[in-house]
């Protein structure tokens, strides 16, 4: 077992904010889930990449789908191998045995492990209110019966539970009622320069500056969609890096290059490059 | 512990649960929260479950662990005005030594804290020999001392201070973009929107169905036979109507572009229609209503289960609705009057709403929404608003 007073301080590629920190530590401490909010890009999925990696613990990532039902995140009855086992008898299964057609889905595999492990359920706005309050209770219970073959599995270590929503409508009550919640607001300009520096440990200091300058002035444009978020950038200052041409004085001039990294949807894209032409710094 | 703190946040109207208040009791006990800033955190995400609350929990945070003043709603306006009046003031300290009569040397060297506090004394004797506050704060007299729900430890002063405390941090309250008050997003309404969906069979067979498969294989006795299926997909059909003329729905452009915008790219079958104040023997597919009219007549041809969402005002004279020939426009001759045009619609689209960017509280002064209150269920134009049109666009009857 996982030591109990292990902290989360932050990880190689993932810059922690100290309020953020402290409120992944309660979590753990109090082993509730911690659901976290915010503009798409701006590191919640990271930052259940960043405790698995900072603890040394295993991820399992369960990406929720729209027509998701809860059952698949929790075991599979593979009833087609079986009816074709019966038919043809030609594999080392017991058929009889339904036992060897029950395969764990994520959320079973984190009950399952040996190891303490961190579970990530990613984007759970999607699915839709039941799926919300029936994985909840699952969490809650930490076991789940398998109907099939009448077994209850019981989680042996109790997992920690990131789960992300990009959405900015409410979940269900009693669902918020059994997470902590945080909203990751969009890291101000100081913040960023940090996060480039740790996933840029070579960046030139013009560069960045020069950078992280335009990309928050380019998020200010007007109609604008989706605004690029801190995913955008990093993939962005990447393209510029690798380009042998990029001067940085281009982007003092208002030329910014690979805006289609940026903007990404075509109407946000020929707004911003209109705008960008008019843009000085 | 922390009862109090507990209820006034429930007073205010943050939805919080005795549950979470235990857990919160729950970490104090463990010994995991050590100081004010830690339990600032702490509690907020244990008991504040949508980042709506947390400007509301900022404030009820500052008011009990400072005694800042607990505002008022109506109040707020007045404070920001003041604050913003100040913090313009600050960003000029010449102006600001000019104005108060003292010498510009003595002010530089106290701290933001001592300076503002001394500003705002300075400020209170001034009001007070002057203008009565009228001239600062607006109208009513309030002074800007007298309306309190303002604390100078509140105050940002000029560049950013880092390493604040978490009642200060809480006075700042970064979170007022969230709470209700902020506009109508594209991002909001599509959440609203995302339950407007109609979920039908589509695209290639390529699901198995367990249950017909193992239904057939025993029918062929034991021989397998697997069913494929086509996927559940979305194929809900939406039809807009726009009152995009006359100067009564100006004022709502933008929030009505940004439902169009984030319908367009929603809806994989929208219509969209243009009107002007109501609808008569035809629609418009252009917005400027002149060269692509749709006949009201051919509407009976659509699918019946298409969602028909008209977006206006409702607000106009009770002839143009009720009398033939009622439009504002000569060119536009109408066989019906156009409550029986509205009529037509309800019936062939059973699901049926009109949005209205009026507030619904304005509505029972307007004649002409009441009567088109009898004809579509009729809902504001905000995101509880659409939320409720949803619900009913997607309800079975």
């Amino acid at each position: 077992m996982a030591n109990p007073n292990r902290q989360f301080s932050g990880a190689s590629k993932y810059v922690l904010d100290e309020e953020l920190a402290r409120i992944v530590n309660i979590s753990m401490a109090l082993e509730m889930p911690l659901l976290l909010k915010g503009e798409p890009g701006t590191g919640k999925t990271m930052l259940a990449h960043a405790i698995s990696e900072a603890l040394q613990m295993d991820m399992l990532v369960l990406n929720v789908k729209s027509s998701m039902k809860l059952v698949e995140a929790l075991y599979q009855y593979d009833t087609l191998t079986r009816l074709n086992d019966s038919r043809f008898g030609d594999s080392n299964r017991d058929v009889s045995n339904i036992e060897e057609y029950i395969k764990m889905g994520k959320i079973g595999q984190a009950f399952a492990s040996d190891q303490k492990v961190v579970l990530l359920i990613d984007e759970i706005d999607k699915a839709d209110t039941d799926f919300q309050d029936d994985m909840l209770d699952v969490l809650d219970q930490m076991e789940f019966d398998i109907i099939e073959i009448d077994k209850t599995i019981r989680a042996k270590n109790r997992p920690i539970i990131i789960i992300t929503s990009n959405a900015k409508k409410d979940l269900s009550d009693p669902f918020l009622g059994r997470c902590n919640f945080h909203h990751i607001a969009f890291p101000e300009p100081e913040m960023m320069r940090k996060i480039i520096q740790v996933h840029f440990d070579d960046i030139s200091k013009e560069m960045l500056e020069n950078t992280v300058m335009t990309f928050y002035r380019m998020r200010e444009f007007k109609g604008i969609e989706k605004k690029p978020a801190t995913r955008e950038l990093i993939n962005w200052i990447r393209a510029l890096k690798t380009d042998p041409d990029f001067k940085i004085k281009d982007l003092v001039r208002g030329e910014i290059p690979y805006l289609g990294i940026l903007f990404k949807k075509s109407p946000d894209y020929a707004i911003a490059q209109r705008a960008a032409t008019r843009m000085r710094i | 512990m922390f009862t109090k703190f507990f209820y006034i946040l429930k007073q205010v109207g943050i939805p919080v649960s005795p549950t979470s208040f235990l857990r919160l009791q729950k970490a104090l006990a463990m010994g995991l929260i050590t100081s004010i800033d830690d339990f600032y955190t702490a509690a907020r995400s244990i008991l504040v479950k949508s980042e709506r609350y947390f400007d509301l929990y900022d404030q009820v945070f500052a008011h009990y662990f400072e005694g800042a003043e607990l505002k008022d709603p109506e109040e707020f306006e007045l404070s920001e005005i003041a604050r913003t009046m100040l913090e313009e003031w600050l960003k000029d300290p010449k102006g600001l030594a000019e104005a108060l009569g003292v010498d510009e040397k003595t002010i530089s060297k106290l701290s933001p804290e001592e300076l503002l506090k001394y500003f705002l004394d300075r400020l209170k004797e001034q009001t007070e020999e002057h203008h009565g506050g009228s001239k600062w704060i607006g109208t009513g007299g309030t002074s800007p001392v007298g309306h309190s729900g303002y604390h100078p430890g509140g105050m940002r002063v000029g560049g950013v201070s880092r390493n604040k405390s978490a009642v200060k941090v809480a006075m700042d309250r970064r979170y007022r973009d969230y709470s209700h008050e902020g506009p109508l997003t594209q991002a909001q309404m599509g959440e609203a929107l995302k339950r407007l969906r109609n979920m039908i069979p589509d695209g290639p067979k390529d699901v198995v169905n367990v249950d017909k498969t193992i239904y057939q294989t025993m029918k062929n006795a034991g021989e397998i036979e697997i069913v494929f299926e086509r996927r559940l997909k979305d194929r809900l059909k939406v039809i807009l109507a726009i009152d995009n003329g006359g100067w009564s729905m100006e004022p709502y452009v933008i929030v009505i572009q940004t439902l169009f915008n984030y319908a367009r790219a929603q809806f994989k079958e929208l219509k969209t229609f243009f009107f002007h104040n109501t609808i008569y023997d035809r629609l418009w597919e252009d917005p400027p209503r002149l060269s692509k009219p749709f006949s009201v007549d051919e509407l009976i041809r659509l699918d019946p289960q298409t969602r028909f969402i008209i977006l206006g005002d409702a607000s106009m004279a009770p002839y143009e609705l009720m009398a033939t020939d009622g439009s504002i426009h000569i060119e536009e001759r109408s066989s019906q009057p156009s409550y029986k045009r509205l009529q037509f619609i309800a019936e062939t689209f059973p699901h049926a709403v009109w949005l209205n960017p009026v507030m619904a509280a304005e509505w029972p002064y307007t004649r002409t929404i009441g009567a088109i209150r009898e004809i579509f269920p009729m809902y504001e134009l905000t995101i509880d608003g659409l939320e409720q049109a949803v619900t009913h666009l997607m309800s079975k009857n």
